[in-house]
């Protein structure tokens, strides 16, 4: 399968510039200088590469949003990695980290900014180093500082680490907690492309997405665009993980078969069980029934099965788990990530796990169903930001998927217990 | 419809708003009711509470009305019945873990929480777990209780206290739904303006302690008058019951407030219920101070009686010892009806001018523009001149912090002492303590130069200001440049004839071309303004006539009404000192402690023939008073003030009073002294006012309504500037500056206020290097001497004012501060040095 | 309340890190790590010094750090564990694993040993699904956990 991202991971000191750079690393920047900067982002438009950090917008196009004429400008590389089920990010930030410096010196020419910064989680303390050292490297080799190559073109980037909130990793959050402040969201609009960062400015992507940039630029957008599907060009990382033989990260072509993915690359389900369920990507997408596992695996036909391909984290569910508790669980996940700023997400995430609970303390009540699907209709997208939404969509999807499985604890219900 | 102007529909209804007009209150304007929990209008859009969702055609999702900004043609519909259920949905969500405790909360019956689960909410409740328990009633400050339990988390307060008060002292903690409101580390929320919380909290969870389980909000009574503690004149809402007052809340007037008001105008109302409070006419037994040449008063006269006798009593020794030996200080603290009538007693009823109510130089009227403090937000830059707003007029602070953060105004500040306002100021030129009318003039002579306008021929030297050229020279173009500038100046706070230049200055700043300006003469005293426009002072009749324009003078006053240039209260003193002056009448005046001098101020008094003092609170004055007249006092009193900007209001009574009010007395003693006029209520003298003082046309019940109206800004008279005085004191010693304090410890905020929290300790301020001299650190305990008085201070060593100079911050009358200074007010050195 | 004072290698690293940012604030995060680090808790004391170094009121950097998951006011472990209660690791059984780690060290989760050596907490997920079961000892991640590798890690540690 093609590998874009990917292609030489596991070689040794990969991190290091000398052996990135006998890969050809690099190479993307003087062809991109030799560029006017609106060429590239036309070009990025034009390999039609959407986010992958989970909403899936359009990347060109989000670059070419930027307010005219208003600098400073800023790149935010958005490695808050946070989504459950996802560690791609990770992957490449610890094997590739050129990669990333590679695809945000590109970006930061293209949309004219001289400052990027790299939030990470909290939690990747050690990876600050390792790009850190990356930055110090690119620094030298003067691909980063002042007047790069000659052009004119300057650039600082620097890592910024979060300190553990899942919500940092939504973009408006992500420029508060940068900024100093607590990770609420922001009011969108003014969107970060007119006023991110220090109100100005900002472009904000994820570290896959600004990995895939170099490629475009050495290869061409229309290379880029000849991979995958009609709206969904290129490959993509998937996170496999749950009941599978082999979990990993998996760099596939966007369209591939679902059943590929967690059949042939990740070996099968697991203990030679059967396969359940699956969410195709990340926490926050619905999960799919085991006989949906043909979709494929792109943007259209995930939407069109009812479910997103979000973060690209596929995670396998086999016919020995109880959907009920999972969805507890990802409940309790949204209950402790909630900002608390708007009132529905903070005391609907929490009713909802209050519920959950008594059901599987065998204490609920068939009416519970309709209260829960009531509640998520009062949370859904009337929220100040998605992660309300987030929590929605695995309940509903089970209840909708796997509605006997709730109606299992029904029957055992003491009567007369509340 | 201009470019700035969108039209949109809502509910069906067009309506045409200004850009920038958020959804909810375009609303408004056409009577449709959007419920809201966390949008305050003056905070701004925070999206909180969700409650305030509404549909808008060819959006997908439902809109918070709150957050969002009036777009052509946007169609908003607010009855669908998606609408109604997300509604429902949210109430239900915020009512999930509230208390239903309704019956014991003091928000009770005006609760937004209760009041949209009325119209908007769901009938019953589908939460069947134990709601969760949060702490209950736990003070927040000794002020404010906080029932966390009924938070509704919608960060109304902390967004005050980050946007408004530009404090961040107020929070929010922890995450999720263990959010809550609360401060560092569990300390006492005490800043001045922090009661505002309470009146915006949409539910029960901010309480103000005095009040709670008080009264039912219904069973008050509400008195929408004014605040009377400073030059601001803030509306409150008085709520009182059974003639008690209850509680004070703001009352939003977007000319004067802009919807706060500061803690000491909720909170700083003890005095009213004060044991200290004037009841009735009282002769004081005779020892206090020399028996009085005048017949004895008789024992329980009535008030009335006191005043016949009081005026007569004036009456026979002005014909005795000629009337330049009577005089009056009133008060900038006073109504301008009781100001007005003093005046009209003292010139048309005893021949003198010899009217004052102040120890610093000031005259009525500008040269240019009175600009209304709203004027702040609209200009581009703010001049303060020797002006402390946070600590002299705090909501004039807010103002300015808004102005600054929120739109394209510039601060500058050109003063003796760094203030709060520093850190917002984009440009501050410090001169040394007492080289005011230097720095002005340089100021003024920079501007005169631009604008090939002569320039004095002692020009001012930069020298002693220990200003640098350059900081004058950016200062000048500043001003110069401004497309429209507001000076803000404190009369009270500049000596000498400083500002007479700053009248100068302002007349030189109104001859540069295509600039719009103004200025705010901004002295913190509640009615500075107004004392000066009613004449209270010996130089100027009511309205800024000089007594040189004695055409216009016997037009409005009659033939006999005297031309002679009366005594300065500072003269006056001076003159009973020396018994040429035999009769003094003090208006709400505590000259004893106010006024320069200290103890040589009380063997003055104590030499008159006859004092009369009327006040509302026993003062070291009344002490020395030979009759004390009882005056209302702000709760109890009616009137008109005029605020810092201008703005003539109507302050209306809130409590009964014992006794007659003070424009009462004195029309009794104005009847006694011969005048005819019957005046029936207060507002006949606001009538005559508007007759009679140039400037005060049109001011009546009506042109003020609820929310008052500005009076014309009343023209300066040409000034001649009298030479700076100069002298200095003995080596080693610093030149005095008294900043004033609104919440000191004083008659009004005695010992046992609310606000006790706030006083400080006596503190004197010395710049790093003097202190270095005198071997002298932080917290030391220094002792100040001048004019044989010796006060003890602790020492903070910083850059509040410049080397040579020393600021003591007026923080109690018992402090005795005004010691320090001489009798006549001129500048003052103190001797520093450590115990 | 001035108990707090920066080390002089500490005033020269957040030199450093002031110089990253246009804004001061923006170095709000990374100095509350610096000192969560250096102290295993963030007492008052330095919040207020944090406040001053950033222009800031001390109820701001609380504001702000009570926010994080990764701040903490009561002194941890030398050892802080981190363990991913998370769905990819719940789906490879980490309910019992962290019950046996809790029995190990002899505390409950959320507590600290009484040596202050060990601090033991449930995580949301860390992003490093594919190994799961996992868990986080300081900076260091431990994947594919099973009560032997737990008995090992935890036994390696001094
Ligand atoms: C609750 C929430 C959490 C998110 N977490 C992440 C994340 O951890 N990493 C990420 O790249 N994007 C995350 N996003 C998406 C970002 O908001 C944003 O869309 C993305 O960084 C844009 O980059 P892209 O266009 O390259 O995908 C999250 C969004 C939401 C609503
Ligand atoms: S205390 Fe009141 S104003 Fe503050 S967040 Fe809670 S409900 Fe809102
Ligand atoms: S009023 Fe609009 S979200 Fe609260």
């Amino acid at each position: 399968m093609t590998q874009i991202l990917f292609k030489n991971k596991d070689m040794k000191d990969l991190h290091t510039i000398k052996v990135y750079e006998e890969q050809g690393g690099y190479q993307s920047l003087k062809k991109a200088f030799d560029q006017e900067p609106d060429e590239i982002v036309a070009a990025v438009k034009a390999s039609g590469l959407r986010g992958r950090g989970g909403a899936g917008f359009p990347t060109g196009l989000k670059w070419s949003f930027l307010a005219k004429d208003v600098f400073p400008r800023y790149l935010c590389c958005n490695a808050d990695e946070s989504e459950p089920g996802t560690c791609k990010d990770r992957e490449l930030l610890l094997k590739n980290p050129h990669l990333l410096l590679e695809g945000m010196i590109v970006c930061s020419y293209a949309c004219r900014i001289e400052t990027g910064y790299i939030y990470m989680r909290g939690e990747f303390h050690d990876l600050s180093f390792i790009m850190d050292k990356a930055i110090e490297e690119a620094h030298a080799k003067g691909y980063l500082g002042k007047n790069i190559m000659g052009t004119g073109f300057n650039l600082e980037i620097y890592t910024h680490l979060g300190a553990g909130a899942y919500i940092c990793g939504e973009e408006s959050a992500l420029l508060n907690s940068l900024e100093g402040g607590r990770g609420e969201p922001r009011m969108k609009p003014p969107f970060p492309a007119v006023e991110g960062l220090y109100a100005k400015p900002t472009v904000i992507n994820n570290v896959e997405t600004l990995c895939v940039v170099p490629y475009i630029v050495n290869e061409g957008a229309e290379k880029y665009a000849a991979l995958g599907t009609e709206k969904s060009k290129g490959t993509k990382l998937v996170s496999v993980s749950g009941h599978v033989k082999k979990p990993g990260n998996y760099e596939v072509v966007m369209g591939t078969s679902t059943r590929e993915i967690i059949y042939d690359l990740a070996g099968g389900i697991r203990d030679d069980n059967e396969l359940k369920a699956f969410i195709p990507g990340g926490s926050s997408v619905p999960m799919l029934p085991a006989d949906q596992v043909d979709v494929g695996y792109d943007y259209e036909s995930l939407a069109a099965a009812g479910t997103m391909l979000g973060s690209g984290a596929l995670i396998v569910i086999d016919n020995k788990a109880n959907i009920v508790e999972t969805t507890l669980r990802l409940i309790s996940f949204y209950m402790h990530e909630s900002c608390g700023k708007c009132t529905p997400c903070r005391e609907g995430t929490r009713w909802l796990h209050q519920i959950v609970e008594r059901i599987l303390q065998h204490k609920g009540q068939l009416e519970y169903i309709n209260k829960i699907e009531d509640i998520c209709g009062n949370m859904a997208f009337k929220t100040f930001c998605p992660l309300a939404d987030a929590c929605v969509a695995p309940v509903m999807s089970s209840i909708k998927h796997f509605r006997s499985e709730y109606e299992e604890y029904f029957k055992n219900t003491p009567v007369g217990s509340v | 419809m201009s470019d700035n102007e969108i039209t949109l529909t809502i509910d069906g209804k067009s309506v045409t708003v200004p850009k920038g007009t958020k959804v909810v209150d375009a609303a408004k304007q056409v009577n449709v009711d959007i419920p809201v929990f966390c949008y305050h209008e003056k905070i701004g859009p925070l999206g909180c509470c969700r409650m305030c969702l509404v549909e808008v055609e060819k959006m997908p999702k439902l809109m918070t009305a709150c957050t969002m900004d009036v777009m052509p043609d946007m169609v908003v519909k607010t009855t669908t019945e998606k609408v109604e259920k997300a509604q429902k949905g949210v109430l239900e969500f915020t009512l999930l873990n509230h208390p239903l405790d309704c019956p014991v909360c003091d928000k009770g019956g005006e609760c937004p929480l209760q009041d949209n689960t009325f119209k908007y909410g769901p009938p019953e409740t589908r939460m069947e777990f134990h709601r969760h328990n949060n702490a209950k009633a736990t003070p927040l400050s000794p002020v404010i209780t906080i029932d966390r339990e009924r938070c509704i988390a919608c960060q109304r307060c902390t967004a005050y206290s980050e946007r408004i008060e530009q404090g961040q002292e107020l929070v929010m903690l922890n995450r999720g739904f263990h959010n809550e409101v609360g401060t560092f580390n569990n300390e006492p929320y005490d800043t001045r303006f922090s009661g505002n919380v309470i009146d915006i909290c949409p539910v029960g969870a901010l309480t103000n302690t005095e009040f709670r389980f008080k009264a039912r909000t219904w069973d008050l009574s509400n008195a929408e008058t004014l605040c009377a503690n400073c030059g601001c004149n803030c509306n409150i809402t008085m709520g009182t019951r059974l003639n008690e007052l209850m509680r004070v809340e703001a009352r939003p007037n977007d000319a004067v407030d802009d919807g706060w008001i500061c803690d000491k105008g909720r909170w700083g109302h003890s005095f009213l219920h004060s044991k200290n409070k004037i009841l009735t006419a009282r002769e004081n037994s005779v020892g206090s101070g020399k028996p009085t040449s005048f017949p004895t008063f008789p024992h329980n006269c009535t008030i009335q009686e006191a005043a016949v006798k009081v005026a007569e009593a004036f009456k026979k020794i002005a014909e005795e010892h000629g009337p330049e030996s009577v005089g009056f200080i009133g008060s900038p603290y006073g109504t301008n009806e009781e100001n007005y009538l003093y005046q009209k007693m003292f010139r048309q009823g005893l021949g003198s001018n010899n009217i004052d109510h102040k120890s610093y130089r000031d005259t009525p009227g500008l040269p240019i523009d009175h600009y209304g403090v709203e004027q702040i937000e609209t200009s581009n830059v703010v001049l303060l001149i020797a002006s402390d707003p946070t600590e002299e007029l705090p909501i004039l602070d807010l103002r300015i912090k808004k102005a600054v953060t929120g739109g394209t105004t510039r601060l500058v500040s050109l003063n003796d002492q760094k203030t709060a306002l520093h850190r917002y100021s984009s440009q501050s030129v410090q001169y040394k303590v007492g080289s005011e009318s230097l720095a002005i003039d340089a100021l003024a002579n920079g501007l005169a130069r631009e604008l090939g306008e002569p320039v004095p021929s002692q020009d001012a030297s930069l020298e002693k200001t220990g200003i640098s050229e350059e900081d004058m020279k950016a200062l000048v173009e500043t001003v110069r440049s401004s497309m429209k500038i507001c000076v803000v100046y404190n009369p009270s706070a500049l000596s000498g004839d400083a500002v007479m230049r700053v009248k100068r200055l302002l007349n030189l700043i109104s001859k540069v071309p295509t600039m719009e300006c103004g200025a705010i003469p901004a002295a913190p005293m509640t009615n500075a303004v107004g004392a000066m426009d009613m004449g209270l002072v010996p130089d100027f009749y009511p309205g800024g006539v000089a007594l040189t324009d004695q055409e216009e003078i016997k037009k409005l006053w009659g033939e006999n009404a005297p031309i002679v240039n009366g005594l300065s209260a500072l003269e006056m003193i001076a003159r009973a000192e020396s018994g040429e002056l035999k009769a003094l009448l003090v208006h709400r005046s505590n000259l004893v402690v106010d006024f320069p001098g200290g103890s040589r101020v009380g063997d003055a008094l104590r030499k008159l023939d006859l004092l009369v003092v009327h006040d509302m609170l026993e003062t070291e004055t009344t002490e020395l008073a030979h009759l004390v007249l009882p005056s209302n006092g702000p709760g109890y009193d009616e009137g008109t003030t005029t605020n810092i900007g201008g703005r003539v209001q109507a302050r209306k009574s809130g409590l009964d009073a014992e006794h007659a009010p003070d424009w009462k007395i004195i029309s009794l003693m104005l009847n006694a002294l011969g005048d005819e006029t019957n005046y029936q209520k207060s507002l006949d003298v606001t009538d005559e006012i508007a007759i009679k003082v140039p400037g005060y046309q049109g001011i009546s019940r009506k042109s003020m309504g609820k929310s008052g109206c500005n009076r014309e800004s009343i023209a300066s008279a040409a000034e001649t500037i009298a030479e700076q005085p100069t002298g200095s004191g003995e080596d080693g010693s610093l030149r005095l500056r008294v900043a004033t304090f609104l919440f000191a410890h004083d008659k009004i905020l005695d010992a046992s206020s609310k606000l006790a929290h706030h006083f400080l300790p006596f503190t004197a301020h010395l710049n790093e290097e003097d202190a270095k001299k005198l071997a002298i650190k932080e917290g030391d305990t220094v002792l100040l001497t001048a004019e044989d008085v010796t006060l003890e201070a602790t020492a903070s060593v910083n850059g509040r004012c410049q080397p040579g100079g020393v600021v003591v911050p007026r923080v109690s009358d018992w402090q005795g501060v005004n010691g320090l200074v001489g009798v006549d007010g001129g500048p003052a050195w103190v001797g520093v040095r450590k115990v | 309340m001035s108990g707090f004072t920066f080390s002089e290698k500490q005033e020269e690293e957040i030199a450093g890190i002031l110089s990253k940012y246009p804004f001061k604030k923006s170095a709000m995060l990374p100095l509350l790590t610096l000192v969560q680090r250096a102290e295993r808790v963030i007492s008052p004391e330095a919040m207020v010094a944090i406040g001053q170094k950033l222009d800031c009121s001390p109820a701001y950097v609380q504001s702000v750090l009570s926010f994080y998951t990764m701040y903490h006011t009561e002194k941890v472990g030398k050892y802080m564990i981190l363990f991913c209660i998370n769905i990819s690791c719940q789906l490879n059984g980490c309910d019992k694993l962290l019950e046996y780690a809790a029995d190990k060290l002899d505390i409950k989760v959320g507590e600290t040993t009484p040596d202050e050596k060990f601090t033991l907490h449930r995580e949301e997920c860390l992003a490093d699904c594919t190994n799961a079961p996992m868990m986080r000892v300081n900076d260091t991640f431990y994947g594919n956990l099973t009560e032997q590798r737990i008995d090992q890690i935890l036994d390696s540690l001094d």
